[in-house]
């Protein structure tokens, strides 16, 4: 049941929330961020599920199955499995942002604690 | 064992003070009813039995008559969504240039609005016993010369076999650098097949990141010195702008041929060669290119971050200066 996913990814997407939200070590907080992320790849993918599908790859189709059968027949969603690749993407480009920020205010601040580094000084 | 000289106190779980949790009752209440609003939210997504979105039918079925390719997939990230593609990987090119920013070493920026030329020319007319040859000058070029660091180790293959392993070691073992370089030529090759052939979905991006992983692992096995020829900032930043440069390009081009944006412009190939796809390829290709630079930058630019910019006067003063001024 694919219920059973969506379920999980908002669970994952909570946990990496209650991380952000609870704790004040930057590293923490950028890896709370990179399980929602993570959340939003088991979402993509899970919705672009069908219950017995085949991928959606239009090489190899049974004898006599044309695109137009394959695209009204049971295939999984080629959109969505797009969609989580772009996320992987973006998530990779923004968790390397977060972590230089990180290790800079680490190298500024002698410190990871977030409330440490609310001071501003150039 | 703990650390000799930890400078944080840790309680008995070995966790400092500062790790503890901060107000968890506001952070579960705020989790619970984000919690709520997600559960609605997924419960009303379509299910694994529902139709296919009209936008995914529409994929499967232009990818062989448009683009000759039968990957659906690529057709919406290089067709289809071509569009959305060309602003994801300029929203990667920006992460880099703001990965790049912040971790680029402390540096002179006052030569930007001139003050600091200015100020060299006056102090030549007023007092040019002061000239760059003083005191100052000479601190100055140390200074230049402890950050440039000339490297002391030498070359890990020079090193004859049944030495004793250096105290800093460049490299890793004799065995691991011998597996290391065919493992390399391999992954590289595989990595530009991936975005060779067509039919891979995605086909630049994973390609890009294998790639990035082979620079990573060159410099993992090897050290650096093997892989600062390439890995520097003159050869790759050029090597991705003309990744982004060729993506610019086949857009335009499919705007000014076709009057849509990454609109296939090439004559299609057979289906399932390593022309198909049209501008689909071309696409795959510079995305390869952007992401693989851009990724090998944004990696080596945080693996050098060496230099501290904690101000002196915070070590003079001990303990506690955490920034706070």
């Amino acid at each position: 049941m694919i219920l059973a996913n969506y379920l999980t990814a908002a669970t994952l997407f909570c946990l990496g929330a209650f991380a952000v939200l609870t704790r004040r070590d930057l590293i923490k907080i950028i890896m709370g961020l990179s399980v929602m992320e993570a959340s939003t790849y088991v979402l993509l993918v899970s919705m672009a599920y069908r219950r017995g599908a085949t991928a959606p790859v239009l090489a190899a189709r049974p004898t006599g199955v044309t695109e137009k059968d394959l695209a009204h027949g049971n295939v999984a969603d080629p959109v969505l499995q797009n969609f989580c690749l772009t996320a992987i993407v973006i998530g990779v480009a923004v968790t390397a942002v977060f972590l230089t920020v990180a290790v800079r205010a680490a190298q500024h601040y002698r410190s990871v604690d977030s409330n440490d580094v609310r001071g501003l000084r150039g | 064992m703990p650390p000799a000289n930890d400078d944080a106190p840790r309680d008995h779980s070995g966790q400092a003070p500062d790790e503890e949790w901060h107000r968890p009752a506001v952070g579960l209440v705020v989790t619970a009813a984000l919690a709520a609003v997600l559960v609605v939210g997924v419960l009303g997504l379509p299910r694994e039995l529902a139709p296919l979105p009209a936008i995914a039918r529409h994929a499967l079925l232009i990818a062989l008559p448009v683009w000759g390719t039968t990957e659906p997939v690529s057709e919406v990230v290089y067709g289809s969504r071509g569009f959305d593609t060309f602003g994801e990987t300029f929203l990667l090119l920006a992460a880099v240039v703001s990965v790049v920013t912040l971790s680029r070493s402390r540096e002179s920026r006052d030569e930007y609005v001139g003050e600091a030329a200015a100020g060299r020319q006056e102090q030549r007319e007023h007092d040019p016993s002061r000239g760059d040859g003083g005191e100052e000058g000479e601190a100055r070029q140390a200074e230049r010369d402890e950050e440039d660091g000339d490297d002391p180790l030498p070359d890990p293959d020079a090193i004859p076999l049944g030495e004793p392993a250096p105290e800093h070691a460049a490299a890793m073992s004799v065995v691991v650098r011998t597996a290391a370089r065919p493992a390399a030529i391999v992954l590289a090759v595989a990595s530009v097949y991936l975005a060779a052939w067509g039919y891979t979905p995605g086909g630049g991006f994973p390609a890009g990141a294998a790639l990035t992983g082979v620079a990573v692992l060159l410099y993992a096995a090897l050290g650096h010195r093997a892989v600062s020829r390439f890995v520097r900032p003159a050869v790759l930043e050029p090597i991705e702008m003309l990744g982004g440069a060729a993506i610019m390009a086949i857009g335009l081009i499919g705007l000014f041929l076709k009057n849509s944006m990454f609109a296939n412009w090439v004559p299609l190939a057979p289906q399932q060669t390593i022309r198909a796809g049209g501008t689909e390829q071309l696409y795959s290709a510079s995305e390869l290119v952007e992401v693989a630079t851009g990724l090998t930058i944004a990696i080596f630019a945080l693996l050098g971050m060496g230099h501290d910019w904690t101000p002196d006067e915070d070590e003079d003063q001990g303990e506690g200066g955490a920034g706070e001024p």
